[in-house]
């Protein structure tokens, strides 16, 4: 469900602001553009997404809002604090969790670990573990607030890593992919609670990378798609979809044999295609500008040899909003 | 103001906890006893026995025996305080993936590494201890403890735990400014060690490292460490300094340490935070 933006929330605040921002890493053999140009303004009270596939320079930008790395170029505010230059008291209003690092300190015991880290932001320990104890058992971890944390599954690991980010109280919430490689129910149960704590008060903000799909289209109340750097469009995930609502959107599915994929994309009237392999199958998304274009489009792959196994239309999705944008899909670079 | 100190001083309290619960060698006794003390005993002896050959047994074998147990001994301080603390604070990055956090807390990060270093040292100080006692009975050295000058052997110590946490914590730093920075420590300790004056007197050096080693407040905590606790019965490194002279190069070097630490700090800081290397070891 996407949250209805909060009306009591002053919406002229920013919580986050860049200008030109950009960050460009040179190693010994090679440099890399990892942001370029990057203009943002998220409002308080926003849960804003940045959706991008791996590589598109989505962890470089939240590093350098959490002020763990310095731009090359252009500024960024958070919460009104220059990231370069104020990043002392910007600190304490901001916390980040990122997935997929299993992080934690294994001899440790999950309470004792979060009190710790309690202190290292000055809070009094009373108020400490009334917060942690809260918030373990709003997160289904109570049973094991005295477990070491080697013990736990990758999801509540997680979890704790969230309880940990929340316990203080931020102003700006940083998620760097906080539910990759987790399981369906644990990812679900990071994401309610990041909801509930939005909704809590409607001036806290939540930055949140992802590429997940689905992710960004339930949780956020505005997203940025951002590949090779830069941000390719920025809207609600309702106005994203616009993008593609006058085009005809066709599931075909093919039995396998030679690659067509760049063919397609050849074919007059196609604005976008992706494939995908599943059971064997061969299965593509293709925008079409009309019905029209469909027979080319079939008289493509019968020149090409491969069999048609099924054809579909339906609905356009956030995916594919993305696929017309992009020019490929979210997946595409780790299938190949 | 008040405040800030006492949420400064909790934070450090919980480093040191943090960093006695994370890495304690003592819940697995075995290696803890081959580490900190036969270790340093067969090194002691390894040497004494080298030192017998190449003077032909015509060396002060029992003078030189303590000389060398007192420099093996107190190098617990500088294996726990830069080597082991250097892989604990790349440990934090790269195994627990927790550096980050703490890094961006507000608790300055100096405190934080302050904190870590000083569980370090304490727990070299029963390792310290074990190794005395055992040499001195095991090895019949001419050690009292009713006659060690307890007030300058606690000021020495002091000076030098102090030159040795801002040099290792320099020194961890720097280390995170690189990717694949394990095993650093481990050199840096030592190199320190042969140029100290632990094993043998700085004067048996080539003239440049012997210099070098002149500036190192190492080298004088140990020759304190040894006056307070053999009074003379032992080679002197500077039989022509008074206790009070070599307490005054310690405390000169030491002030020169941390200086330096501070300088170089700053620069690394800047060198991880730049490269963005606080959460990225050369595994990722
Ligand atoms: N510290 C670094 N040094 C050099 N290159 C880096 C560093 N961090 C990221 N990169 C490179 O910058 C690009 C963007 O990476 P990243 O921001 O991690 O993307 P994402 O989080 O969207 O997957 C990638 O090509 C990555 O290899
Ligand atoms: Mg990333």
């Amino acid at each position: 469900m996407p949250r209805t933006p909060n009306p009591s929330s002053d919406a002229s605040r920013l919580a986050v602001e860049t200008r030109d921002l950009g960050r460009v890493y040179k190693t010994r053999n090679e440099t890399v553009t990892a942001l370029s140009s990057v203009d943002l303004k998220v409002r308080e009270g926003e849960l804003f997404g940045v959706l991008g596939p791996n590589g598109a320079g989505k962890t470089t930008l939240i590093k350098i809002l959490v002020t763990l790395l310095l731009p090359s170029s252009g500024t960024a505010k958070v919460d009104g604090l220059d990231v370069v230059r104020e990043f002392r008291q910007l600190r304490s209003r901001i916390a980040i969790v990122s997935g997929g690092e299993n992080a934690g300190y294994g001899l440790l015991r999950v309470r004792e670990q979060l009190w710790m880290f309690s202190q290292f932001y000055g809070i009094k320990s009373k108020v400490a573990y009334a917060r942690i104890d809260e918030l373990l058992e709003r997160l289904g971890l109570a049973s094991v607030a005295n477990r070491q944390i080697s013990g736990l599954s990758s999801g509540m690991r997680q979890k704790m890593n969230l309880v940990r980010g929340l316990m203080t109280d931020p102003r700006v919430l940083f998620l760097d992919e906080p539910t990759v490689a987790l399981d369906v129910g644990a990812a679900r149960d990071l994401r309610e609670e990041v909801s509930r704590w939005m909704a809590e008060d409607p001036t806290r903000t939540v930055i949140l990378t992802t590429h997940y799909m689905q992710e960004a289209d339930d949780l956020c109340d505005r997203i940025a798609i951002v590949n090779r750097g830069r941000i390719v469009i920025e809207g609600t995930p309702q106005s994203l979809k616009l993008e593609v609502q006058r085009d005809v959107v066709v599931d075909l599915q093919l039995e396998p044999g030679v690659p067509v994929l760049d063919r397609l994309r050849e074919v007059a009237g196609v604005g976008a295609a992706s494939v995908r392999e599943e059971d064997g199958l061969d299965r593509f998304s293709l925008l079409l500008a009309d019905d029209a274009v469909l027979t080319n489009v079939i008289s493509a792959v019968e020149r090409s040899g491969r069999r048609v196994a099924g054809l579909a239309k339906r609905e356009p999705t956030l995916e594919d909003a993305f696929v017309k944008l992009v020019g490929r899909s979210m997946t595409e670079e780790e299938t190949q | 103001m008040v405040l800030a100190l006492a949420r400064t001083w909790s934070g450090y309290r919980t480093a040191v906890r943090l960093g006695w619960l994370v890495s304690s060698n003592w819940t697995s006794p075995v290696p803890f006893v081959i580490y900190t003390i036969i270790r340093p005993i067969s090194g002691a002896l390894i040497l004494v026995v080298m030192y017998n050959v190449i003077t032909g047994g015509r060396g002060n074998t029992r003078n030189y025996l303590a000389f060398l147990v007192i420099g093996v001994s107190f190098w617990a301080f500088v294996t726990e305080g830069v080597s082991d603390f250097a892989v604990g604070i790349l440990e934090d990055r790269g195994r627990f993936k927790m550096l980050k956090y703490a890094y961006l807390a507000p608790l300055r990060f100096p405190v934080f590494l302050v904190g870590r270093a000083s569980s370090k040292l304490t727990s070299a100080v029963a390792s310290v201890a074990i190794v005395l006692v055992v040499a001195t009975v095991g090895l019949r050295l001419p050690i009292n403890p009713l006659s060690v000058d307890y007030p300058l052997l606690a000021i020495a110590c002091l000076l030098a735990f102090i030159s040795v946490m801002a040099f290792s914590i320099a020194l961890s730093v720097v280390l995170l400014a690189g990717r694949d920075a394990y095993g650093y420590g481990e050199i840096m300790a030592q190199v320190l060690y042969i140029v100290s004056g632990a094993i043998f007197p700085i004067s048996v050096l080539p003239g440049p490292l012997a210099f070098f080693a002149s500036l190192s407040p190492l080298v004088y905590w140990l020759e304190l460490t040894r006056r307070s606790i053999l009074h003379g019965r032992v080679y002197e490194m500077f039989p022509g300094l008074s206790d009070g002279e070599v307490l005054t190069r310690l405390a000169l070097a030491t002030a020169g340490t941390v200086l330096l630490g501070y300088l170089v700090y700053r620069w690394a800081d800047r060198q991880a935070r730049w490269k963005g290397y606080i959460d990225m070891d050369a595994a990722q």
